[in-house]
């Protein structure tokens, strides 16, 4: 145990308050959020000293304990912390403390007001331990621990039946994603030998060349070169987290949970674990051309679909929704073109403005939820709104100026073929384009027309009068999230050079993909088409809100591309016509058919048939041929008794004869009465012909 | 102290005998039960001795007590545990107060006979799982039946008399073949019925082929795999509690700890000649298991189902043939005898409130009964194998163990636990999400202390298996490692078993 160990706390001490609240159970009641903001502010003061110490001293390990051995399978949990940890953990506990403390006041009067605060703290907890393992088991179970406490907080309101159904689905595309990633780590172990990443990612260059042969099996002759394939199906399993097309239909799903939880799950955890899985197996993963131009391909795909779809939305939360799908897709789209720093940093800058941008929609969804006391209102949102309008230009512009700048412009020849540099160069405008859109009409549809579809019922006026719920906690925490973000994120755009070369040891990238040339190498033509172009959707939106024109007015939704996205590509239609229904039905079909009608009768139908063959037994043999002949021995042996008294006249023979003979008879009505139909019987008949095959088949061989 | 730790398994074996004998004798229902209890919590302490003081390093038998029984046959008293059955004893003797505990109020007529039962099952249990003579082991092989028998006919659901001839029937199949099996052994193998002198011998290959058979297919009844399982979601969901707690919780695993005690270390060749044909078939039941508890609505059935899939990890990780598929399997067994366990006395918790079965009847439990939600949702995500769980771990090393025989076994098997995912969520969700479907269910009372009490250490075990079964994973370390060299140094020369390495 070194000086380092203290860094410990920074998971243990959410998973300690998660623990106390669970156990203290309703003692707590409505004072949980002081145990949960206590620990997880405590456990940002720490993520800042490892901070510190990272940018002093860099990477350092600290190990935990031995989690299990078997045979050359050995998994020690340790916590490896370098400067892409450390940024994250600044990210995780700090959107997580503002949650919790916004949650303090938002879930007032909720009945479970514990259990949240228990479950946000283990969610938390999960997601500092992902960015935090050293090892890809331990990064797993984090993963699958922060899946199921996001089911939980999607079923928070469980007397809804679709928050159940949410829940549910989300953990299950989730599940199905997820088997790619423990495949892909199970490859990796076959591959390796360990499932530590750090020496994983130090052996990867040299196994480049290594080849399994995937059908020994069959005799066969596949081989197959693992670490070309292992990025694969790492990437599944990052796909489903990150709400990937096609795994992305769950996320806005997961809007059923209470807002704070969406802005943790959208900003801080969850969704982020896939790029950060990305970045952090960056060493392993650029070694496959192919598993980088296919994530590219998926995060182009669905940066593109979901913004498209985020336009058509009406429903707010759809919106936000599909705008944070778009946006972690340009971040995996930014990682499969081996711009990793990109995807860190839009990670974070992504992260804060998300976070603000779900607290405010949260206060906004507050005050016009029914049956909500207003009280005395304050128009907040108004005075802030041309800086929010500045959080959302600034957004739109980071991908452009960090993506189309001097160091990664050449990475658009990332495949060689320049038609495909020019395709990648039009998709990624065209979603700049796409993106700064609808972050305007997110930031006018919230604050100008307001939340109109969410509750229908309630008709239009809600908003106007009574916009914003101000607590003065809740107030000044938004303004204070929102100056944050804008510091950072103006800082970091000031430092990007030193950003860059901060992050640059933890990717270990080769030279070829990133070089010490950064923003200052002058604004290309690319850089200043892309700012152009972002600047013209963000425009483009404003004119149409202030022209008052409703994208999703009747005439649009006769267009058939228009409903297309407007029912979101109907994914979960295709989803439940074409997996979930048949499997249920398949699975129905196999019990009553398969399962009871065959297998079951089948054995039935060996258990009757024995016992009609007893029955058989029984009234053919037995009482027909053996009772027969024993009663016929028996009469024969009168008759001849007779035939004997007749020729010789031995008096006591007969008597004997005679006494025999009724024995016989009597022993087989006593045996026909005794002969019972009863289990015992059919048992042993079972038994006895078992004995049989089984003793013929022995002897037989 | 000697008289115990000299004999310690003769004690295991004697005390539940014992709280039988010293039962006839009590009258009040209160006290029958406590007494019961008392026995099996002897019993489980003796079973911590047992643990605490066997030796990791060793991999051959421990605590080995020997003596004539019937000389003419060389029929002896041997018991002994190795690393690979200690598990399963402490499995066993930890079970067993559980489910006294959770028939407590749920058995109201006859308590004396059915406490007796429990006791008597405890007991030939843990002689089955320590026996080192065949002969011993096959008499109390059979006898665990009996009991089992009698408490579905007799305490059983509605339809118990199908089930509890289903049961036997079956299981006197397997014994059958058992019977066979040993018989087999003891004529080849010298006669004698000392396990580990049968387990040092080479068989010829026929021999080996022929009572391979016989024994696969006695354990695989008992496992129950695929096409033998039709009398497990009967048996299971129409016994008592108690009763599918016991079942499910341990006697199935008497399949899978003869696959280890006899099928490996006796035939390897006919072991590695079946594997592939075997594992299939696993990879086939956990599918299969999988779609017929999606397909249930019988909460019961539905966790009688997903046994059987579960089951199917514990043969493919034996028949992979390396420590890590071993272990897994080991661990899979004494996980699911956790899980599943806990499972069924959570339903029998909800079916002594209502005594209703059918997952339509209940909904929105999450309002009456919130603690009793938090525990089921513990065990249902423990019961497909979320990372951080017990059945994790178990799942995960079988399928490290799988990777070095077959990639689309792996990948199909992932399938499995997939599945698993589904019907258990789907099953929470009906069940404690969303609103009560029925008017008696929105108002039920939430866990008792003794129900509490009958929970939690399942609770704890799930949680501390699932983050730190080191200790576990090293009790059984050398016995395994032991029996796969053994196999590995028989089969070197077998072409069957390079192929599928």
């Amino acid at each position: 145990m070194d000086a380092m160990a203290i860094f410990i706390l920074i998971p243990l001490l959410p998973l300690l308050a998660s623990l106390i609240l669970v156990l203290g159970g309703r003692r707590w009641g409505e004072q949980s959020h002081r145990i949960g903001i206590s620990a997880i502010g405590l456990s940002f003061v720490f993520s800042v000293l490892a901070f510190l110490e990272v940018l002093r001293n860099g990477p350092f390990t600290v190990s935990l304990y031995r989690f299990f051995q078997s045979g050359s399978l050995s998994i020690d949990f340790s916590l490896f912390v370098d400067q892409l940890t450390v940024l994250l953990l600044l990210l995780v506990t700090g959107v997580s403390s503002v949650v919790h403390v916004y949650s303090s006041r938002y879930m007032i009067g909720d009945p479970q007001y514990n259990r949240f605060f228990a479950v946000i703290a283990l969610f938390t907890f999960s997601m500092v331990l992902l960015v935090m393992s050293g090892n890809l088991l331990m990064l797993l179970v984090s993963w699958e621990v922060m899946g199921i406490c996001s089911y939980l907080l999607i079923s928070h309101a469980a007397q809804r039946p679709s928050a159940g159904r949410a829940a549910t689905k989300a953990f299950l595309v989730n599940a199905v994603a997820d088997v790619g990633l423990s495949f892909g780590i199970i490859l990796t172990f076959y591959t390796f030998g360990t499932l530590d990443i750090q020496t994983i990612l130090a052996q990867a260059e040299g196994m480049q060349e290594h080849t399994i042969n995937i059908l020994g099996w069959m005799g066969l002759d596949l081989p197959i070169y693992p670490v070309a394939l292992i990025p694969f199906f790492l990437f599944i399993g990052a796909m489903g987290k990150s709400a990937q097309m096609p795994f992305h239909v769950w996320l806005p799903f997961a809007m059923e949970a209470p807002t704070p939880v969406s802005a943790l799950i959208h900003a801080a955890t969850m969704v982020n674990a896939g790029p950060f899985l990305l970045v952090r197996l960056s060493p392993l993963l650029v070694l496959s051309p192919y598993a980088m131009t296919f994530i590219a391909i998926i995060g182009a795909t669905t940066a593109l679909f979901a913004g498209i779809v985020s336009l058509t939305q009406s429903d707010i939360k759809k919106i936000l929704a599909y705008s944070t799908i778009s946006q972690i897709g340009f971040m995996i789209m930014t990682c499969g073109l081996g711009a990793f720093v990109v995807t860190i940093f839009h990670l974070l800058a992504h992260g804060c403005y998300k976070a603000f941008f779900f607290l405010s929609t949260g206060n906004a969804l507050r005050s016009v939820e029914p049956g909500h006391a207003h009280g005395e209102q304050e128009h907040h949102a108004s005075q802030d709104m041309g800086v929010l309008y500045g959080g959302a230009l600034l957004l739109a512009l980071l991908p452009p100026i960090l993506l189309f700048s001097g160091a990664y412009e050449n990475l658009w020849v990332v495949t060689g073929f320049p038609s495909a540099a020019i395709g990648f160069r039009v998709i990624g405008l065209i979603t700049v384009f796409v993106v700064s859109l609808y972050l305007f009409r997110s930031v006018t549809s919230l604050f100008i027309h307001g939340p109109k579809t969410y509750w229908p019922s309630l008709g239009q006026q809600g908003l106007q009068a009574h916009s914003i719920r101000p607590q003065f906690v809740n107030g000044s925490i938004l303004t204070g999230l929102l100056v944050a973000t804008l510091v950072i994120g103006v800082l970091l755009t000031l430092f990007w050079n030193w950003f860059a070369s901060f992050l640059a040891p933890a990717l270990a990238l080769p030279g070829v993909w990133f070089h010490e040339s950064p923003v200052d190498a002058g604004l290309s033509l690319w850089m200043v088409v892309a700012i152009g172009i972002a600047i013209a959707g963000w425009i483009y939106a404003y004119v149409q809100a202030q022209s008052g024109l409703q994208i999703a007015s009747s005439v649009n939704r006769n267009r058939r591309l228009y409903v297309f996205f407007w029912n979101k590509g109907y994914f979960d239609e295709f989803y439940d016509a074409y997996l979930v229904n048949p499997t249920i039905q398949f699975s129905h079909w196999l019990w009553r058919t398969i399962d009871m009608s065959v297998i079951d009768k089948f054995i039935h139908s060996i258990a009757i048939y024995s016992v009609h063959f007893a029955r058989w037994l029984w009234r053919v043999v037995d009482i027909k041929g053996v009772d027969r002949m024993v009663m016929g021995i028996g009469r024969q042996s009168v008759g001849a008794g007779h035939w004997l008294w007749q020729v010789v006249d031995i008096g006591w023979l007969e008597q004997k004869v005679n006494q025999m003979g009724s024995q016989a008879d009597t022993a087989g009505q006593l045996l026909q009465e005794v002969e019972p139909r009863t289990l015992q019987h059919q048992i042993l008949v079972m038994i006895l012909w078992l004995v049989f095959a089984t003793g013929l088949l022995y002897i037989l061989v | 102290m000697d008289i115990l730790m000299g004999h310690i398994i003769s004690w295991m074996i004697l005390v539940p005998f014992l709280g039988i004998g010293i039962l006839a004798f009590v009258r009040d229902g209160e006290w029958i039960r406590r007494i019961a209890f008392g026995s099996t919590m002897v019993e489980f302490f003796l079973s911590l001795v047992l643990w605490r003081s066997f030796d990791f390093t060793q991999q051959g038998m421990q605590f080995v007590e020997r003596m004539e029984w019937m000389p003419t046959f060389n029929i002896q008293y041997a018991v002994g545990v190795d690393g690979i059955s200690i598990l399963l004893v402490i499995l066993t003797a930890l079970l067993c107060p559980l489910c006294v505990l959770c028939s407590w109020n749920a058995i109201t007529t006859r308590v004396r006979a059915y406490l007796s039962l429990i006791l008597l099952v405890e007991g030939a249990m843990i002689v089955v799982f320590t026996a080192l003579d065949l002969f011993l082991f096959f008499m109390l092989w059979e006898v665990t039946m009996i009991p089992m028998y009698f408490m579905i006919i007799l305490w059983g659901g509605p339809n118990r008399n199908t089930a509890g001839i289903k049961f036997v029937l079956y299981s006197l199949t397997g014994s059958l073949l058992l019977l066979v099996g040993i018989l087999g052994l003891y004529l080849e193998g010298g006669h004698t019925y000392d396990l580990l002198v049968l387990s040092e011998q080479t068989y010829p290959s026929t021999t080996q082929f022929w009572l391979f058979l016989a024994l696969f297919l006695a354990f695989a009844i008992k496992m129950p795999m695929v096409p033998f399982h039709t009398w497990l979601p009967d048996a299971h969901s129409e016994a008592p509690t108690a009763g599918s707690v016991i079942l499910a919780g341990v006697l199935l695993k008497m399949g899978g700890y003869g696959f280890l005690r006899f099928c490996l270390p006796m035939f390897p060749e006919a072991s590695a000649q079946f594997a592939p044909y075997i594992l299939w078939l696993s990879v086939f039941g956990i599918i299969y298991g999988g779609y017929m508890a999606l397909a249930q609505s019988d909460l019961k059935k539905l966790v009688a189902y997903s046994s059987v899939s579960h089951m199917g990890f514990v043969t493919l990780g034996i028949f992979v043939f390396n420590s890590q598929g071993i272990q897994g399997a080991i661990l899979q067994m004494f996980n699911h005898g956790i899980t599943t366990a806990a499972l069924f006395i959570t339903v029998g918790i909800l079916y002594d409130r209502t005594h209703s079965r059918a997952i339509s009847d209940y909904g929105g439990l999450h309002k009456p009964m919130p603690k009793f939600v938090a525990f089921f949702f513990l065990f249902s995500v423990a019961a497909f194998g979320l990372p951080g769980t017990c059945n994790f771990i178990g799942e995960f090393l079988v399928l490290v163990g799988t990777s070095y025989v077959s990639f689309p076994m792996v990948l199909i098997s992932m399938g499995g636990i997939v599945l698993a995912a589904a019907y258990m969520l789907w099953m929470l969700q009906r069940l404690a999400l969303g609103e009560p479907s029925t008017k008696a269910a929105g108002v039920l009372p939430d866990l008792t202390t003794r129900e509490l009490a009958s929970v939690i250490p399942l609770a704890v075990l799930v949680l501390w298996i699932g983050l730190y079964p080191g200790p576990l994973m090293e009790m059984m370390d050398a016995s395994v490692t032991h029996l796969v060299q053994q196999m590995a140094a028989s089969q070197s020369n077998i072409p069957a078993l390079t192929a599928i390495r």
